[in-house]
C-alpha cells in the first residue's frame, strides 16, 4: 500500500491533542533561573547610563546583563541575510545596545532571578538614563534628505535601492496615451503571532564543556553557527534542541537578541535559565513585516492586455537587525509582475528603516505585496476597458507552455496553469449564477460581491553567500535490525506536519508501513546538518533528501534480498513490510529478515558483498537556482513557484462598512500533494492568515513611532467566527526540481484573500466606482470610500 | 506573601502552597507540571490556557491559584484516562486533524468538550461560537469545526 497520496492524521497528533507535547516552556532544569527584558520605553534615545545597583540588591536577583558587558564579551550576531552583498548597507548588531535604543521594545537590560515574578520586578529597579534623539516614523519621509537618520553612520535610510527592468515601461507609458491606470496600493504593517511566543532555555556544563539551548528556533542548525559565531564558541561546543514549536510562520527563523543573552548567560553563571516571551513583547520586538506602499503605472490595450507597467515600492523595514525580514521587500520587487506577462516593465524599491521594530520573515515574505499590486492592476484595468475581470487576467497570463519563464527580475518561474486554475475557481464559486444572486440580495437591501485574486508564491528560497537561506537539506534514514525505520532529517516542523509527509515518502520508497518509520528532527548532536524550516522547503527539499537516503538502503536491501529469493535485484518490489518477487508476490521475505541478514549474517551469502550497517545520509540540492548574477545582477532565488486562484464573496454593511465573508474558494497548484489533508490544512490556516490581513490585522505606530496596538485586543486574528467554510481544491502540474515533484504548500493560501477580498468588495457596489488600494479593509476605511465615491457619484 | 491553598486537580486532592500573585496557570504548569495547560497571551485574549473549574472553562491565565482553594479543577491531562485511550473529541481532532502545532489545541479541546456539554447537536455556526475564545493561527479553524461535527455525531 503506498502512503504518498494519502491524507493520514498527523504522526504527533495523539501527543498534541492529549497535552503531552513538549514546547520549550514545558522544560525544567534543577537551579533554573527566569530571564526578563528590559526594554526601552523610545524609538530612538540615547543610552546615557544604566545603574543596576538596585535590581542586583533585589532578594533574588542573580544577574543584571547590559550592553557594555554585550560589546564586550560578545561579537556581533551574524545576520540572517547581510544586505550588504545586494548592493545594500550593513550594521553590525549586537544583543544588547551599548549606547543607543533604536526603537520601543528593543532590549537594553536582562535580569536573571531566580524565579519569573522576581525578575519580572526587578525589571523596574535597573535604572537607565536616556537623553531622546529624533524619531523617524514614516518611510516616504525618511527618504527627505532633511529627515532625522536611523543610523548616523549611513548618510541616509535607504538601506538597499534596488531596480529591474525589461524593455523601456516609461516610455511605452507615454505612448500608450490616455490608456494608463495608476494607483497607489498600500500594506499595511503585520505581525506573524504564532500561540507559542517565542521561548527559550540554556544550560552550560562546565565538565562536558557544551553549552546546551533549547529554542523554539524553526532553525537549529544555522542558530548553532550563529551562537558559536556571537559567544567565540566552537560549534560542536553548543548543542541546539527545538523541541516541539507552537508554530512558526517564519517568525521564528532568525537568531534573536535574547537567544544570544540567554545563551551567554547561562555559561557565564553556570546556572539553567529559561525565558519565555510575554504577547507584549511579541508585538513590541517579535519582529514585524509587510508595511509597503506600491505606486505603479500601467498601459493597456482595448483588449485588457498590459503592455507596460512602472512600479515604485517605498518598504518601511523598521530599524536595521539581524532578521532577515529586509528581504522581504526585495523580494516584492522580484515577484513583480507575477503571474503576468508584461512587455516593458520597471520595478524600483526602495527598502527603508525607521524607529520601528525590524521586520522579520514573516509567511508569504514579500510575495503577498507583488500579487495583491498585480490583482489591483488588473481589476483597474477591467473596469477602464469594461473587459470581465477574470478575462483581464486569462488574457495577461504566462501560458502554460511557457514555462520555464524568465520575469522582469530574473526570477525563473518553472511551472504551472494559471488559467486552468482561474477557470475552475470562477465554477467553484459559482459566479455563473453570482449576477443573480447578487440582484435577489439587492432586493433584500444586502450588498454582496464577487471579487477574485491570484497569488504566486516561489518557494525554496536560496540565496548566494547565506548560512541560512539556501537550496540544499541533509536527511538520514537508518533501518534498525528489526526492520523498524529512523528518518532524521535537517528541516524541522513548527506544527506544519513536514515529519509526516517525510515519513510518508520514506515508508513507500522502503515498502515499510507508516507505523513503522519514526522521525526525528531539530537537534543538532543527532541530526544532520540542514537549514530547517522556511520558504516551504522541508517537504520538497527535506524530503527530496529523505528519499535520496531511502532509495540507496532499497537498493542494498533488495541486493541482499535478491541473493535470498535467488533472482535479479531488478525483479524485486517492496511493499507492506516485504520484499517480493514482481508478478510472483508469495516468493518474498519480510522487510525485516532483511534487515536481519544485514547485521546478523554479515559473512553470510546473501550480505557479505555489502557495506555492513544500514543508514544512509543524502543531502539534496535542488536545481533552477541561478546564483552567479547575469545583466543586472539577476540571479534565481526560488527554484518552484506555486500558484493559486482565489474568490471570495463578500457580504459589506453600507451602513457600517462592516465586511463578513460568506464563502472562499481556492485552486491551488503546489504539484502532486504528498498527503492531502495536512496541505489542504495549511491552506486553510494560509486564508485565515491571509483574511486577518484582508480585514482585521494591523500593527498601528503612532507619530513618536509608539506601537499603539500590542495585545490581541488591539492586534484581531481572526477567530472561528470570522473565517467562511472555505473549499480548497488542488490543482497538480509538477515542479520538475524536485524528486516528488512537489513545489511547497507553507505559504499558500496567505495571499489570494488580500485581492480577492478587496475586488469583492467593489463588486458590492457596481454603480460605484470603488478603488480599494489599502489593507485591512477595516470598517471605517470601507465606510470612507463608499461615502468619497457617492460624493463623486451625485 | 504565601497562602495554603487545598484544590482537586484531575480527581487528585492537593493541599499545596502558592505565592498570592501566582495564577492558575502557572501553579498548574509550574507546581503541578501539568504543562498540557499553555500560556499564549497572559491576558485572556487567546484561550490555550483553557481549563475546566466547576466542570466550567476558564482562562486560567486570568485567575489567581489562591482564589481556587476549595475548587475542582480539570486540565487536559485529566480529559483522558490513557494514551491508548482518549476522550472521544481527542479522538475526533487526531482523526480529523482538528490541529496543527498542538499550543491552542489543548484549551480548543476542552472548550469544545464544554460546548457539547452545552450543546450536543450544535450548528456550524453555534460550533464557531462556541469557539470563539479559543485563537488558532494555524488551522484556519476549519479542521477543527470538522472534528467537533464529527465529534458531536458520535455521541
Amino acid at each position: 500500500m503506498k502512503h504518498v497520496g494519502r491524507g493520514v492524521p498527523g504522526l504527533p497528533n495523539r501527543q498534541l491533542v492529549s497535552g503531552h507535547g513538549q514546547y520549550v516552556a514545558d522544560i525544567a532544569l534543577d537551579g533554573m533561573c527566569a530571564m526578563a527584558v528590559l526594554r526601552s520605553p523610545y524609538a530612538h534615545a540615547r543610552i546615557v547610563s544604566i545603574d543596576t545597583v538596585r535590581a542586583l540588591a533585589e532578594p533574588g536577583v542573580v544577574y543584571v546583563l547590559t550592553g557594555d558587558e554585550i560589546a564586550r564579551e560578545t561579537h556581533p550576531i551574524p545576520p540572517a541575510a547581510d544586505p550588504g552583498f545586494y548592493g545594500g548597507k550593513s550594521l553590525a548588531v549586537r544583543a544588547l545596545p551599548a549606547d543607543r535604543a533604536r526603537y520601543v521594545g528593543e532590549p537594553v537590560a536582562v535580569v536573571v532571578a531566580e524565579d519569573r515574578y522576581t525578575a519580572h520586578r526587578a525589571l523596574e529597579l535597573v535604572d537607565v538614563v536616556y537623553e531622546e534623539l529624533p524619531v523617524v516614523h514614516d518611510a516616504e519621509a525618511a527618504l527627505d534628505p532633511a529627515s532625522p537618520l536611523v543610523e548616523p553612520t549611513w548618510g541616509d535610510n535607504v538601506m538597499i535601492r534596488k531596480e529591474f527592468t525589461q524593455g523601456d515601461a516609461r516610455r511605452a507609458l507615454r505612448a500608450a496615451g490616455v490608456r494608463v491606470v495608476s494607483g497607489v496600493v498600500k500594506a499595511q504593517r503585520y505581525v506573524a503571532s504564532p500561540i507559542e511566543p517565542r521561548a527559550y532555555a540554556a544550560a552550560w556544563d562546565p565538565y562536558a564543556e557544551q553549552l546546551t539551548v533549547w529554542s523554539s528556533t524553526q532553525n537549529p542548525h544555522p542558530l548553532r553557527v550563529f551562537l558559536a559565531e556571537t559567544l567565540g564558541l566552537a560549534e560542536t561546543a553548543i548543542r541546539v534542541i527545538q523541541p516541539h514549536v507552537g508554530g512558526g510562520f517564519g517568525e521564528k527563523v532568525p537568531t534573536f537578541p535574547e537567544e544570544v543573552a540567554i545563551a551567554y548567560l547561562a555559561r557565564k553563571l553556570g546556572r539553567p535559565i529559561k525565558w519565555i516571551e510575554e504577547r507584549t513583547e511579541h508585538f513590541l520586538a517579535g519582529g514585524h513585516a509587510r508595511e509597503e506602499v506600491l505606486t505603479f503605472q500601467a498601459a493597456y490595450e482595448p483588449d485588457g492586455r498590459v503592455t507596460a507597467l512602472d512600479v515604485r515600492i517605498v518598504a518601511d523595514v523598521g530599524v536595521p537587525a539581524t532578521f532577515c525580514g529586509w528581504a522581504m521587500s526585495y523580494v516584492t520587487a522580484y515577484c513583480v509582475p507575477a503571474a503576468y506577462k508584461i512587455p516593458d516593465c520597471r520595478v524600483e524599491v526602495f527598502t527603508v528603516v525607521t524607529n520601528k521594530c525590524p521586520w522579520n520573515g514573516y509567511r508569504a515574505f514579500g510575495k503577498e505585496a507583488a500579487s495583491f499590486l498585480m490583482d489591483r492592476v488588473m481589476d483597474r484595468v477591467a473596469d477602464a476597458t469594461g473587459v470581465d475581470r477574470v478575462e483581464v487576467r486569462l488574457r495577461n497570463f504566462i501560458r502554460p507552455e511557457e514555462f520555464p519563464f524568465s520575469q522582469v527580475s530574473g526570477a525563473m518561474l518553472d511551472s504551472g496553469d494559471y488559467p486552468r486554475a482561474l477557470r475552475r475557481v470562477r465554477e467553484l464559486i459559482g459566479a455563473d449564477r453570482f449576477a443573480e444572486e447578487q440582484r435577489d440580495a439587492r432586493r433584500q437591501g444586502r450588498h454582496i460581491g464577487l471579487g477574485f485574486g491570484f497569488e504566486l508564491t516561489p518557494e525554496g528560497c536560496s540565496l548566494p553567500n547565506s548560512t541560512l537561506l539556501s537550496g540544499y537539506d541533509g536527511a538520514t534514514v537508518r533501518v534498525a535490525p528489526d526492520g523498524h525505520v529512523t528518518i532524521l532529517t535537517g528541516v524541522t516542523s513548527p506544527g506544519s506536519g513536514n515529519e509526516t509527509g517525510i515519513a510518508q515518502i520514506v515508508a513507500d520508497e522502503l515498502g515499510v508501513g507508516l507505523e513503522h518509520v519514526r522521525v526525528l528532527q531539530g537537534d543538532t548532536d543527532t541530526c544532520p546538518y540542514g537549514l530547517g524550516n522556511y520558504s516551504s522547503r522541508s517537504l520538497m527539499i527535506g524530503g527530496s533528501a529523505a528519499k535520496l537516503a531511502a532509495t540507496e538502503l532499497r537498493e542494498k536491501m533488495l541486493k541482499v534480498a535478491a541473493r535470498a529469493l535467488e533472482v535479479s535485484p531488478a525483479d524485486l518490489d517492496a511493499d507492506d513490510g516485504q520484499v517480493f518477487v514482481k508478478g510472483a508476490p508469495t516468493r518474498r521475505i519480510p522487510f525485516r529478515d532483511v534487515a536481519s541478514l544485514v547485521y546478523r549474517h554479515a559473512y553470510g551469502p546473501e550480505a557479505s558483498d555489502v557495506e555492513p550497517g544500514l543508514e544512509s545520509t543524502r543531502y539534496f540540492r535542488i536545481g533552477n537556482v541561478y546564483h552567479r548574477p547575469e545583466v543586472q545582477g539577476r540571479f534565481s532565488a526560488y527554484p518552484t513557484w506555486p500558484s493559486g486562484a482565489c474568490a471570495a464573496v463578500v457580504d459589506v454593511d453600507p451602513d457600517t462598512g462592516f465586511v463578513k465573508v460568506l464563502r472562499y474558494a481556492v485552486v491551488h497548484d503546489s504539484g502532486p500533494i504528498v498527503n492531502p489533508v495536512l496541505a489542504h490544512g495549511n491552506l486553510h490556516g494560509g486564508i485565515a492568515q491571509g483574511l486577518g490581513g484582508a480585514l482585521y490585522e494591523h500593527i498601528v505606530y503612532d507619530e513618536a513611532a509608539q506601537l499603539r496596538t500590542a495585545s490581541f485586543m488591539d492586534y484581531t486574528l481572526p477567530t472561528a467566527v470570522e473565517m467562511p467554510t472555505c473549499v480548497v481544491e488542488m490543482q497538480e502540474t509538477a515542479s520538475p526540481f524536485t524528486l516528488t515533484g512537489c513545489k511547497g504548500v507553507g505559504e499558500s493560501g496567505v495571499t489570494g484573500p488580500l485581492g480577492a477580498v478587496a475586488s469583492a468588495v467593489e463588486n458590492a457596489f457596481p454603480e460605484l466606482k470603488l478603488a480599494l488600494m489599502e489593507t485591512p479593509l477595516m470598517p471605517n476605511r470601507v465606510w470612507r470610500a463608499l461615502r468619497e465615491a457617492e460624493t463623486a457619484r451625485t | 506573601m504565601k497562602v495554603p491553598v487545598k484544590l482537586t486537580v484531575n480527581k487528585k486532592p492537593h493541599s499545596i502552597e502558592v505565592d498570592t500573585r501566582m495564577i492558575l496557570a502557572d501553579m498548574l504548569r509550574d507546581v503541578l507540571r501539568l504543562t498540557g495547560t499553555h500560556i499564549g497571551c497572559g491576558t485572556g485574549s487567546c484561550g490555550a490556557c483553557t481549563v475546566m473549574l466547576n466542570g466550567e472553562t476558564v482562562k486560567s491565565c486570568s485567575i489567581l491559584a489562591a482564589d481556587v482553594d476549595g475548587q475542582e479543577v480539570t486540565t487536559i491531562e485529566g480529559l483522558s484516562t490513557s494514551a491508548a485511550q482518549l476522550h472521544p473529541v481527542q479522538e475526533a481532532f487526531v482523526k480529523h486533524q482538528g490541529l496543527q502545532c498542538g499550543y491552542c489545541t489543548p484549551g480548543m479541546v476542552l472548550s469544545a468538550v464544554q460546548l457539547l456539554q452545552d450543546n450536543p447537536n450544535p450548528s456550524e455556526e453555534q460550533i464557531r461560537h462556541g469557539i470563539a475564545g479559543n485563537l488558532c493561527r494555524c488551522t484556519g479553524y476549519q479542521f477543527i469545526v470538522e472534528s467537533i461535527q464529527a465529534a458531536a455525531q458520535q455521541r
